[in-house]
């Protein structure tokens, strides 16, 4: 088979070139964010002259994606404490003490994991709307933690069904209440699932557009990937600011994606695994 | 436990049902009237919507090329061509980006005077308007998808190839196998489940997450040629305001998605059983 160090080699000129292709779109945009207009229009693609942070100071000052991405920090850190909260207490009852009708309850999670956000955004667009909760924090809050969550459950439950009943057992003789037994037990011992978990949600809340479209309908308050998609409309002519914000955006992912990678790739192929 | 079940309750299962209901009342003047089939009617005389159709058939036509690209790629990596560590991360980057960003990213990189025509002008291939064309768009949109997906498809294939077994690699060196033939009579029959899983994955990521790369790079055009069904549902319900119109289309959406998945494990497990 692939044995001969030839056919290797041949393989990984190709291969070398699609991760040039991977990397290449993202030193596009930062170098055109460090041009003048000027020096874009003149060439698009020689290194800038003399880099400089004029255009990203400008994105995030007078351009207002400073205000985006404080909507976003706060939307998505709400979101996803309360997609851990509440997926951690459902995870720990369906996978681990298991009562009655318990197995009902997660194929209804379950089914509820395969309706995609399209199907039901009318509706919920209009209970939003109902209740007073479009265009407001806690709805949008609202609208990630009931989209991720069926998810969230669906991990954690897989994990918790692993962690061996004994220790509930002793946890529980030992005079806890089960209350006792999921903070002092069960979320220390979920904390690399709550960890990969926590931070899958965290992407998915950041660069989620369609939403957040819907649920936040006025300018002051759009998070940051929906700031993105304005900017293109208003700076069409001035790419190096519409770069910028780009960058803005995709930074911390990117920060978050270095240190943390591990733990997403794990959550992507969890359910691969175990489905 | 309560919260989360009320909570997915609520605002999945919930407006699901309320969705098809929607679905046979009338927007605007006839606001909440039972309509029947109208909406129905309407939705498949629209060619905005026969378009949307017609792009899902060309998208369950490619998705083998989108499933076998990172298959591939992973087969590759698993057999350690020079760099694969490397590989790995670089590839997988792009999958946790927004499509908000990627989009972002490729409207510049594809503009009519951007890097990837100025790249095939120095091979003597004549500019392509990527974006501007609608018979070339909706292959551009597909393209940048897969650009910003393989590498989620990639690390599920690589987890699939951590429990393959070692020896029957081994085996079919010994017998003097070339790759095509390795790859064809050990690799895909032993990773049935996990292929099984990617092409599920991969149409539904088609079908759902493709929002923001169509917001973003074309909104729709040129000529409505980029709408996919999620899109049009956005359109109805966010910019034209017939919700009972955009819950037929999530209803139609909702059905093909079904019967996608349904066909493609149908398919899958009569192939896995004639091996």
């Amino acid at each position: 088979m692939s044995g001969t160090r030839l056919t290797r080699w041949v393989v990984a000129i190709p291969m070398a070139a699609l991760a040039l292709a991977t990397i290449y779109p993202l030193v596009f945009t930062t170098n055109v964010a460090m041009k003048t207009r000027r020096e874009y229009v003149l060439d698009r693609f020689s290194p800038a002259d003399s880099p400089s942070w004029a255009n990203i100071v400008k994105a995030w000052t007078s351009v207002g994606m400073s205000k985006y991405f404080l909507n976003s920090v706060i939307v998505v850190t709400c979101s996803v404490a309360l997609l851990l909260l509440l997926g951690s207490m459902a995870g720990f009852a369906l996978g681990r003490l298991r009562f009655r009708g318990s197995s009902t309850l997660f194929l209804a999670m379950l089914a509820a994991l395969f309706i995609p956000f399209q199907v039901i955004m009318v509706p919920l667009a209009r209970i939003m709307a109902d209740t007073g909760l479009i265009d407001t924090y806690p709805g949008l809050i609202l609208a990630y933690v009931a989209q991720f969550l069926p998810f969230t459950i669906f991990l954690l439950t897989s994990y918790y069904s692993t962690v061996p009943p004994e220790i509930v057992d002793a946890a529980r003789i030992d005079g806890n209440t089960v209350y006792g037994v999921y903070w002092r037990i069960m979320l220390p011992i979920g904390a690399p699932a709550l960890l990969s978990v926590g931070v899958l949600n965290a992407l998915f809340c950041w660069n989620d557009v369609l939403i957040s479209l819907l649920m936040m309908p006025s300018a002051e308050n759009r998070t940051l990937m929906v700031g993105v998609t304005s900017l293109r409309g208003q700076y069409s002519d001035d790419i190096p600011t519409f770069a910028s914000g780009v960058l803005i955006a995709a930074i911390p992912v990117l920060v978050v994606y270095l240190f943390l990678q591990r733990q997403i790739a794990d959550g992507v192929t969890a359910g691969s695994t175990k489905g | 436990m309560a919260p989360a079940v009320l909570i997915i309750v609520g605002l999945r299962l919930w407006p699901l049902v309320l969705g098809v209901n929607f679905s046979f009342t009338g927007d605007g003047d006839r606001n909440g009237v039972l309509v029947g089939l109208d909406n129905y009617l309407t939705l498949f005389s629209d060619p905005l919507f026969l378009t949307a159709l017609r792009n899902v058939g060309l998208l369950v036509l490619l998705l083998p090329v989108a499933v076998a690209i990172p298959g591939l790629l992973a087969t590759f990596i698993y057999l350690r061509v020079p760099g694969h560590r490397l590989y790995r991360g670089v590839y997988f980057f792009p999958a946790v980006l927004s499509p908000v960003i990627v989009g972002a990213i490729f409207n510049l990189l594809l503009a009519f005077d951007g890097p990837l025509n100025a790249l095939l002008g120095g091979m003597g291939i004549g500019p392509v308007d990527w974006l501007g064309d609608p018979d070339v768009a909706i292959f551009a949109v597909v393209g940048v998808h897969v650009w910003g997906t393989f590498g989620m498809a990639l690390v599920v294939f690589l987890a699939g190839f951590a429990t393959l077994d070692s020896s029957l690699l081994d085996a079919a060196k010994v017998d003097g196998a070339s790759l095509p033939q390795t790859i064809w009579h050990v690799i895909v029959p032993s990773l049935s489940r996990t292929i099984q899983f990617v092409f599920v994955t991969t149409m539904i990521g088609m079908l759902t997450s493709m929002f923001g790369l169509i917001y973003v790079m074309t909104g729709g055009g040129p000529e409505g040629s980029t709408y996919l069904p999620e899109f049009y549902v956005w359109i109805q319900q966010g910019r034209m305001n017939q919700p009972a119109l955009a819950s037929a289309a999530s209803t139609a959406l909702f059905l093909i998605m079904l019967v996608v998945g349904l066909a493609q494990i149908g398919i899958l497990r009569r192939a896995g059983k004639e091996d």
